[in-house]
């Protein structure tokens, strides 16, 4: 009986190894032919390589080399890091690093801030109304932001500006806001704040109305107040948002420009010059390439360094 | 393992091909370079910022930027059928930008049609050609030696002068005439000419007799804010550079005539908010005469002339004065003229440098510098009875100063000039400590770009 036994799982191990061994020549003659093939994958994501290779990864590693060297027409000379000691004996630049931090810190603080204290209040409100909310203030996100600050130059404007206009109405004669030192940054931030505000607004009443109900029943049921609730599950749960929220408005708030460029020039005496314009001015009105390649390099490593704990933080499920 | 190997032979493939397609199409231009006889095809570009319409006139049919340039072209090509040129009209405030991306991706345009003053640090790079050799004795003599300075580094010439375009003061006489001060109107077609103490004056009585109107248009917001501010610095006789090329403005005098712009900003007799205000602003508001006394070149007045007879600007009282002067008023002018890149083939300059010979000698071309003021002395002759203004401009020439002095790293040392401006009417510089600063700056950055200066070592 054991004998049998033995035979017959013997027997069906044979059988087991024949149809393992004819499985994997089917699968030998698949490997290279349709989709199923694992690495069929990479060559979907093969244009989106090239691309990266090409117009991101290419870019950063020249962008590495170039603020090594000094470029003229016809030459270009390896002088080591003589580029960033140049940067660091320039206090323009200096001011250019304080006003570029002071933007990025301000300006997303009081998006993230405004965008959650709008979408906490409206998020559960009927459809149409929330749809009138997230138009309104996404209307500045879709004018460009040439013309925002064009508008705003005219009604800036010292001479014949509605806001001059108004404040001397108002008994405030001869304030020049964009030519103050003081309130030059204040005016930049509330400008630029105004046209960003919105995309965060949209993506955080999405991520809001996303949230099951059920949490917010049972909190109700628990007696639990309307802050609490907010405070509580609101606010944790779309946490994601507002770690997305902050990086990208880091990364784009670092390269603050053209608001500076249209209204202010950097001025009044480069109290509000940023990185970014500085590096503008080097590249193509000064043609120091070297030195505007090194400003570069800098914005990048700020980025990364800003974008890690974001990121790092991102990773972890709590 | 297997996995690993492929993988990596994938990545290595993909990386290679990113590689094949970011390192091909840079040998273009050097193959093209390769071919060289003079029968052969030779394509040229030229581009130039805007400066006057139609070829003599803006009256003509369809005139344009371009028209004049197209008209040589098509002059030119006829005698020289092997030569095409492509002629592209460039926006002023973009020349810099679309400059510097053609330097660094090597698609310089053969030649260029400007302001020499914006083109000079081109000639410091080392890519401009010099002239002299396609200048005769003739044109020598017939510009003044005046107009040579400003297109002269090194005793090479960079750039033929083909029209100049002086800078002056504008004013509108109405105004004047309203506050009672028609003695200081000068006739029609003349410039007034005021001391500083006399256009105090009259700022104050306008201040009195029109309080709706800014006095004077002052502006300082961009680099734009060099030429006139730097002028007003020397109204004391205080030069703006030594004979070294080092900036002097910080000496008496010089902080003097700084003093003096202040304190007419501070006595509200200027236009308001003068650090944030551009050429553009203070030009709209004379226009719509809500300024009375205003910055003006040749072009801009003309400009203006021309609009009120078309009615886009309402007519008043235009007339010309002098920047004063304690001793003697102060004068600047641009010169226009052709540049040729030396960047492209030998044929390709060669050609180049004999279009631009070409249309700043050709006796019925050289007519259209009448649009702002001819160089030629021929050609002023020839055209006074349609220049009113010219026997006016020639009598400043004495006093024109070269407010570049054609000094290397001039884009980078402007950008340094109105913040400190900025600082002064803000209150946050005195007038010495700004032009301390100036000095220092500047001094650092004209040394620094004498040293990369190519044609300087």
């Amino acid at each position: 009986m054991q004998k049998k036994n033995e035979t017959q799982s013997n027997g069906l191990n044979t059988t087991n190894s024949i149809i393992a061994m004819d499985t994997q020549k089917t699968k030998k003659k698949k490997k290279f032919r349709g989709i199923e093939n694992p690495y069929s994958g990479y060559l979907f994501a093969g244009p989106q390589i090239i691309l990266f290779l090409v117009f991101i990864a290419y870019p950063v590693f020249e962008g590495f080399r170039m603020s090594l060297f000094e470029f003229s027409y016809s030459s270009e000379v390896f002088v080591g890091l003589e580029n960033y000691k140049t940067l660091f004996a320039d206090p323009v630049f200096i001011k250019s690093i304080f006003n570029t931090l002071i933007f990025v810190a301000a300006i997303v603080f009081f998006t993230i801030m405004f965008s959650l204290f709008v979408a906490t209040a409206v998020y559960d409100k009927t459809s149409k109304y929330v749809s009138f909310i997230r138009g309104s203030y996404y209307l500045p996100v879709m004018v460009s932001m040439v013309v925002m600050s064009i508008i705003w130059n005219f009604l800036l404007n010292p001479a014949n500006g509605l806001i001059n206009y108004l404040m001397g109405n108002a008994g405030l004669e001869n304030i020049n806001l964009l030519g103050s030192t003081t309130w030059v940054m204040p005016v930049i931030i509330f400008v630029t704040f105004v046209g960003n505000v919105g995309q965060s607004i949209i993506l955080y009443v999405a991520s809001m109305i996303g949230i099951p109900e059920d949490y917010f029943e049972a909190a109700e049921l628990d007696g639990a107040t309307r802050w609490q609730r907010i405070r509580h599950i609101l606010i944790p749960l779309v946490k994601p948002t507002t770690l997305y929220l902050v990086i990208i408005n880091i990364i784009a708030v670092l390269k603050i420009f053209v608001v500076i460029q249209l209204l202010t020039g950097g001025g009044p005496n480069n109290a509000s010059v940023t990185m970014m314009y500085y590096l503008y001015q080097n590249a193509f009105i000064y043609n120091n390439t070297g030195v505007a390649a090194a400003i570069g390099v800098m914005m990048f490593m700020i980025a990364l360094l800003l974008a890690i704990p974001q990121f790092k933080t991102f990773g972890n499920k709590d | 393992m297997t996995f690993n190997k492929k993988f990596y032979s994938f990545a290595a493939a993909i990386l290679s091909i990113g590689l094949l397609v970011s390192g091909c199409g840079d040998d273009t231009k050097d193959e093209a370079a390769g071919s060289g006889s003079t029968d052969e095809k030779v394509q040229l570009e030229l581009w130039l910022t805007p400066q006057w319409k139609g070829v003599q006139d803006a009256s003509e049919d369809g005139a344009d930027y371009d028209s004049f340039f197209k008209k040589a072209a098509e002059d030119y090509t006829k005698e020289n059928p092997n030569v095409a040129i492509d002629i592209q009209v460039i926006p002023g405030e973009e020349r810099a930008d679309k400059l510097s991306v053609a330097m660094q991706t090597k698609t310089l345009p053969d030649m260029f049609f400007d302001s020499a003053f914006a083109l000079t640090e081109y000639a410091h790079a080392g890519i401009l050609a010099p002239m002299d050799d396609i200048i005769d004795d003739e044109s020598k003599k017939d510009i003044p030696e005046t107009i040579w300075d400003n297109v002269q580094i090194n005793d090479e010439t960079y750039f033929y002068p083909f029209s100049h375009n002086p800078g002056t003061l504008a004013y509108n006489a109405e105004m004047f005439e309203k506050a009672g001060l028609d003695e200081y109107i000068s006739g029609e077609y003349e410039i007034a000419t005021w001391t500083p103490e006399e256009y105090e004056m009259i700022l104050e009585t306008l201040k009195e007799k029109l309080p709706d109107v800014s006095p004077m248009g002052l502006f300082a917001k961009n680099n734009q804010g060099d030429t006139w501010n730097l002028s007003y610095l020397t109204m004391f006789g205080n030069k703006i550079y030594d004979k070294d090329g080092q900036i002097v403005v910080n000496e008496e005098n010089g902080v003097k005539a700084l003093e003096y712009i202040k304190n007419l900003n501070d006595k509200e007799l200027t236009t308001a908010g003068a650090e944030t205000l551009s050429s553009n602003d203070v030009n709209a508001m004379f226009q719509n005469q809500q300024v009375a006394v205003s910055f003006t070149n040749s072009v801009l007045f003309n400009g203006i002339l021309n609009d009120m007879e078309n009615g886009v600007v309402n007519k008043f009282d235009l007339r010309l004065a002098n920047i004063p002067g304690e001793k003697n008023p102060t004068s600047f002018t641009y010169v226009a003229g052709g540049a040729v890149f030396n960047t492209g083939t030998e044929a390709e300059v060669e050609a180049s440098k004999d279009f631009v010979k070409f249309f700043s000698t050709d006796k019925e071309l050289v007519k259209a510098s009448k649009n702002s003021l001819p160089v030629r002395e021929s050609v002023s002759k020839e055209a006074s009875s349609e220049l009113p203004y010219l026997e006016a401009y020639n009598k400043n020439s004495e006093y024109i100063f070269n407010f570049s002095n054609n000094t290397p790293g001039y884009a980078e040392l402007r950008n340094a000039f109105f913040p400190e401006l900025q600082a002064v009417f803000t209150d946050e510089k005195t007038p010495q400590e700004a032009l301390d600063s100036f000095a220092e700056n500047g001094n650092r950055i004209i040394d620094t770009n004498t040293e990369k200066s190519v044609i300087l070592k």
